[in-house]
């Protein structure tokens, strides 16, 4: 089951109406990138009916500039306020893609938001769950939001 | 409710049932660890009346012994055997916290975990939410179980 649209969807809408910018999705990559550098990831998990995990991964270039635009103010280095937004936009996007997969607000609740950075660290999730990954572009550079979910049975 | 004393009571479990290793808890730590080399993080999401994240933090070596021993097999590397385990092993800890807080009328779900891995990494939550981690000491190391979360009631 792929997620794509949900994501893509979510992502231009936060953006849009949050942060005032214009992001472009691209196609969906076909195989997810688990290593990531000099980057700065939000996730946020989604327990109910369906579980998962909802991750924004940008570059750190990307991630200054969108919590610039977020805060509204300089941000030169990853400081904890580009570790906030970023986790915040993880708990932003996920809150928007939980109204799409359902109607009733009570199905699927969100834990609170993690932000991971460093030169390079890698994510992995077990392998039978569904997974989408959706690159953007955007005037501060390229990140990508993935989602790893299941459905309760 | 007493959360060091839920993270003792669920890792205890785990380690005494299914990894079938030591793992003495030390005092709760004081200060909040950040930053980790050369380890694999696993983390899950929860929500419902308390809603936060759970983190288990061990270095490589840590990883590999409790691998080892929950797969019975020689460990030598991180590899995805690895990180499912560590995964694994945040999900059946989240699991008996799920109990914990039952016992006390609080109901949680729980997300998917997912492992982090890497060289030099971050891992930062919401700095307002309540944070209580106990460490555990491994014949090889130290492994730290980190609860970071917020009440809704």
């Amino acid at each position: 089951m792929s997620w794509d649209t949900h994501i893509a969807d979510a992502t231009v809408e936060i953006f849009s109406t949050m942060l005032m910018m214009e992001v472009n999705p691209l196609a969906p990559l076909t195989e997810r990138i688990k290593t990531h550098q000099k980057s700065v990831t939000g996730i946020v998990g989604m327990a109910g009916l369906y579980k998962g995990m909802l991750a924004i991964h940008a570059p750190a270039t990307a991630a200054m500039a969108i919590t610039g635009n977020f805060l509204g103010l300089e941000v030169d280095d990853v400081n904890d306020d580009v570790k906030d937004a970023m986790g915040e936009l993880a708990n932003m996007l996920a809150g928007s893609i939980k109204a799409k997969l359902s109607d009733n607000s009570k199905d699927i609740q969100l834990s609170i938001p993690s932000a991971v950075c460093g030169g390079s660290y890698s994510l992995d999730y077990q392998p039978q769950q569904g997974c989408s990954m959706v690159p953007f572009e955007s005037t501060a550079g390229r990140f990508l939001v993935e989602l790893q979910l299941e459905q309760q049975t | 409710m007493d959360f060091a004393q839920a993270i003792i009571e669920a890792t205890s479990d785990v380690f005494n049932t299914m990894v079938m290793l030591e793992a003495a808890p030390g005092a709760p730590a004081t200060e909040k660890t950040t930053a980790f080399s050369d380890a694999i993080s696993g983390i899950l999401g929860f929500s419902g009346d308390i809603k936060g994240m759970l983190r288990i933090n061990c270095p490589n070596q840590v990883a590999m012994a409790i691998t080892g021993s929950l797969l019975g097999m020689e460990v030598e590397e991180i590899d995805d055997d690895v990180r499912d385990a560590i995964g694994e092993i945040a999900n059946m800890v989240a699991g008996g916290l799920k109990i914990y807080f039952a016992r006390h009328n609080q109901n949680i779900e729980l997300s998917i975990p997912t492992a982090i891995g890497g060289q030099a990494y971050t891992v930062h939550s919401l700095a307002n939410a309540e944070w209580v981690a106990v460490p555990f000491t491994l014949a090889n190391g130290v492994m730290l179980v980190e609860l970071q979360f917020v009440g809704l009631k």
